[in-house]
């Protein structure tokens, strides 16, 4: 166990606003933390930063009381505390500031300011709408915020306004009902969704914040800002912290190496035939509200990597294609003959195969059986007399291609929502290559899946192609994308940034290209 | 135990419900003819119900389908006081009950009303237009041929003193129909998608709008089917006459629907709740039990049936 993974220094105690010690957590035999350790000062911004699935999110939902750690401790002011749920979390001082924001949109901002408390009122019953307005403008100006009028409706704010409004919510709540003052601020993303101006507006408040002596913990994958913002920064990688640096002195390289670590070739299968030259699948000039004119091509056996930052636009291009979003700009093309698709059943139809994201909002019917699932699109080849549904040769499919992409299951009317996470994918596999497609448009196939499975799902891959098939693969793994890919794609603000072979191309490299680092390796 | 009272709780109570009456009332309660009444009285809440399940299976509603019935009659009842032939006013009522469900889809699914809504307003148009072209009055007497009337009345003799009603025979066959429609095709499987998920089911390339527009024009047809028997039945229309008939389809349904695992709708358990609630209706007329305590029991027994079903779900 000894040098699997170096810890923090132990900081003085008392300097401490925040001290997590070696947290433990597991989700059914999964591993999410394992010496999980982060320790925040009063009066800093501290970025939390790793890889997806790195553990930032179990541990954010453990400090909010909303997950409960195997083992591990965490203290506030030196003092060991429980958080048991969220409101121990609100008593502890903490506060949560996520993307999607939890405000009233139909009240004004003085109103969300104040929500939950007492109103400032006038003989007794009647609330004193000015004065209430006015303790809210005092509020937002304590924090710098002067542009955002205290009477206009929640729902006429920007997303960044809104966001400022939850901060200084946050921020007011001590004055007023004597609870624990806010101590420690935890930012999830917060810029996802701003634009530049927003996102400055922000980091002004949160140099307020951290001026007035509260904590920050800021997680974001957008390195650039972490470097303007931060004053220190703890890496997770695979649920453990590998570091804790003062952002001082500290090149963008080394923070993209802490995340990735060195990881091996190992558990990937070898490519079992070249690539043919006929193109499979081309798109030019793609454009929606996300995308902005993306051209590229993937021909018959190969598999192109969509690589980027989350939301740069990599699944969108999915989605534009399969018209799961309805209509867009551009022309796509298969084998060479120009289609139009503007819903998910033309793109079926023409023999374009479809994988969604989320598998249980997008992907399954959980309450339909396997072979249900599987024949979903399908079901026109599985008629009889026109229209009666032949059960026969839909279980049958379901057992050809369970056997096919290696299901365990108890047969092909088994529910879904009985299956492990990795088998539910292998059923969406399943239904994606039924109708023997001619390219697969594949959203993060492997995500929360377990390493057999995954293993399972990349050979099935390589047997793909080496049929001829067409894969495109949108991936935030990137040594999935390093190994599985011929060619990478990557995103940057829903254009395209650059492609790359993967010939000699390392984790590091395509992480440097997703975060737009200048100094990157060119490949 | 309690799995158990989840999934057969509404069965279990069906045959309490049926014990009961069968030991109160043991001359005339378990007898052919009297279950062969039962099933004239419930025949037209049968279709209505049965016809209710398609939409139901999306995880919709279509609350129009009582003023709907009473406008199906009303349509039919004006067909024949104008002198055109049975089959003329039967034809246009479905007609009617036809393009309302599907006005109802079009609202639903091209225009993206949440159905409650939607079928909130089209209830009150419809049954607005039902008092508008009948002047608000009961069309009966020698406005309707005996052809039409006679029908409700006639039947297939068994022996010499029972017989099978034809309105039974009407909501038997609707029940095959949808029957097979939803368990046996491929349109009903993709409903069944729909109701599961339906934005899994959009990207599987299943067309969910096209899906929910002709369903509702199912339930359409379905209530304006049963206005028709309905009509024939009591030989008259008037505009209100369908109305009782909404909350008890939708009652069946949910009380068929505790009887599935998923808490899906299917046919054959529709039919259940509509027993149910023809059974207690029978049963507290003959023991000559006021019809509003039949009101408060079926509530409490949809509430009862409804919560042992959900035993467990909320755990965890």
């Amino acid at each position: 166990m000894e040098g699997r993974r170096c810890r923090p220094p132990n900081w003085v105690l008392t300097m401490s606003l925040l001290s997590i010690q070696d947290l433990e957590k597991s989700f059914a035999g999964a591993r999410a933390l394992g010496g999980a350790s982060l320790e925040v000062r009063a009066g800093e911004v501290h970025a939390l930063m790793g890889e997806n699935g790195a553990g930032k999110s179990t541990l954010i939902k453990v400090l909010a009381g909303v997950v409960k750690p195997d083992a591990g401790s965490i203290a506030i002011d030196g003092a060991s505390v429980t958080i048991g749920s969220p409101a121990d979390s609100l008593r502890l001082g903490l506060r949560f500031i996520h993307q999607e924001l939890s405000v009233v949109p139909h009240l004004s901002v003085a109103e969300n300011i104040f929500l939950g408390r007492d109103y400032p009122r006038r003989w007794g019953v009647m609330i004193d709408w000015d004065g209430l307005n006015r303790r809210a403008a005092a509020v937002l100006a304590g924090l710098g915020v002067n542009h955002i009028p205290p009477g206009r409706k929640m729902a006429r704010l920007s997303v960044g306004d809104q966001m400022l409004v939850k901060i200084a919510s946050a921020f007011q709540d001590a004055s007023i009902d004597g609870g624990a003052p806010a101590r420690l601020y935890v930012m999830d993303e917060p810029t996802a969704a701003l634009s530049a101006e927003e996102s400055q507006r922000l980091f002004a408040v949160i140099r307020r914040l951290r001026a007035a002596g509260a904590g920050i913990i800021y997680v974001s994958h957008r390195l650039d800002e972490v470097m303007e913002l931060a004053d220190r920064l703890t890496v997770l990688r695979d649920g453990a912290t590998v570091a804790t640096r003062d952002i001082a002195g500290l090149q963008k390289l080394e923070v993209i190496e802490l995340m990735i670590g060195r990881r091996f070739a190992e558990g990937y299968p070898p490519r079992l035939a070249p690539v043919s030259s006929d193109v499979a699948l081309s798109v030019e000039g793609l454009s929606t509200a996300y995308l902005q004119d993306v051209t590229f091509e993937v021909r018959k056996g190969e598999i192109l990597g969509l690589a980027g930052l989350e939301g740069a636009g990599q699944s969108e291009v999915i989605r534009a294609i399969v018209g799961a979003d309805g209509g867009h700009d551009g022309a796509v093309s298969l084998a060479g003959r120009p289609v139009k698709i503007e819903e998910p059943v033309s793109a079926w139809a023409k023999g374009l195969a479809f994988l969604p994201r989320e598998r249980r909002q997008e992907g399954l019917v959980s309450s339909a059986s396997i072979a249900g699932n599987v024949s979903l699109p399908h079901l026109d080849d599985l008629v009889r007399f026109g229209l009666v549904l032949d059960r026969a040769a839909e279980a049958e499919q379901a057992v050809d291609l369970g056997r096919k992409v290696k299901l365990k299951s108890k047969g092909p009317r088994q529910k879904v929502r009985e299956l492990s996470g990795g088998n539910q994918q292998k059923v969406v596999f399943a239904r994606a290559i039924a109708g023997s497609p001619d390219v697969l448009l594949l959203d993060e196939p492997t995500r929360g899946v377990d390493v057999g499975a995954r293993y399972d799902i990349h050979a099935l891959l390589r047997e793909l192609t080496a049929e001829g098939k067409a894969v495109v693969l949108a991936s935030s793994d990137l040594p999935e994308l390093v190994y599985m890919a011929d060619r990478i794609i990557v995103f940057r603000d829903g254009k395209v940034a650059t492609t790359v072979s993967t010939e000699g191309l390392d984790q590091a490299g395509l992480a440097a290209l997703c975060f737009g680092t200048p100094t990157a390796p060119s490949a | 135990m309690a799995s158990a009272l989840k999934t057969y709780g509404t069965l279990i109570g069906f045959v309490l419900v049926v014990l009961f009456f069968w030991i109160e009332i043991p001359d005339t309660f378990m007898t052919a003819k009297n279950w062969l009444n039962i099933s004239q009285q419930v025949s037209m809440l049968a279709v209505v119900a049965f016809t209710m399940t398609i939409v139901m299976v999306m995880g919709d509603f279509d609350l129009s389908v009582g003023s709907m019935a009473s406008l199906a009659g009303i349509v039919a009842a004006l067909a024949f006081r104008d002198g055109h032939g049975v089959w003329v006013g039967v034809a246009l009522a479905l007609a009617v009950g036809l393009v309302g469900g599907l006005l109802n889809g079009a609202l639903v699914a091209y225009v993206g009303i949440l159905p409650f809504v939607a079928t909130l307003g089209t209830l009150t148009v419809y049954s607005g237009l039902a008092f508008l072209v009948s002047g608000g009055k009961t069309i009966f007497g020698r406005d309707i041929p005996t052809a039409f009337s006679g029908f409700a009345r006639s039947g297939i003799s068994l022996t010499d003193t029972v017989s099978l009603p034809s309105l039974t025979i009407v909501a038997a066959l609707v029940l095959l129909v949808v029957w097979f429609t939803l368990e046996q095709t491929t349109f009903g499987r993709r409903l069944y998608a729909i109701g599961g998920n339906k934005e899994a089911a959009r990207l599987a390339g299943i067309r969910v709008r096209r899906l929910r527009f002709l369903a509702f024009g199912l339930s359409g047809l379905g209530a304006a089917t049963a206005g028709l028997m309905y009509a024939s039945r009591v030989a008259s229309a008037n505009p209100t006459q369908g109305s009782g008939l909404m909350l008890d389809a939708i009652a069946a349904v949910f009380l068929g629907m505790t009887m599935s695992e998923e808490g899906e709708p299917h046919v054959l358990a529709t039919l259940v709740g509509v027993l149910i609630l023809g059974v207690l209706g029978n049963g507290l007329t003959q023991m000559s039990i006021d019809s509003y305590v039949r009101e408060v029991l079926i509530g409490s027994i949809i509430v009862l049936a409804v919560a042992s079903s959900s035993l467990g779900k909320t755990k965890g």
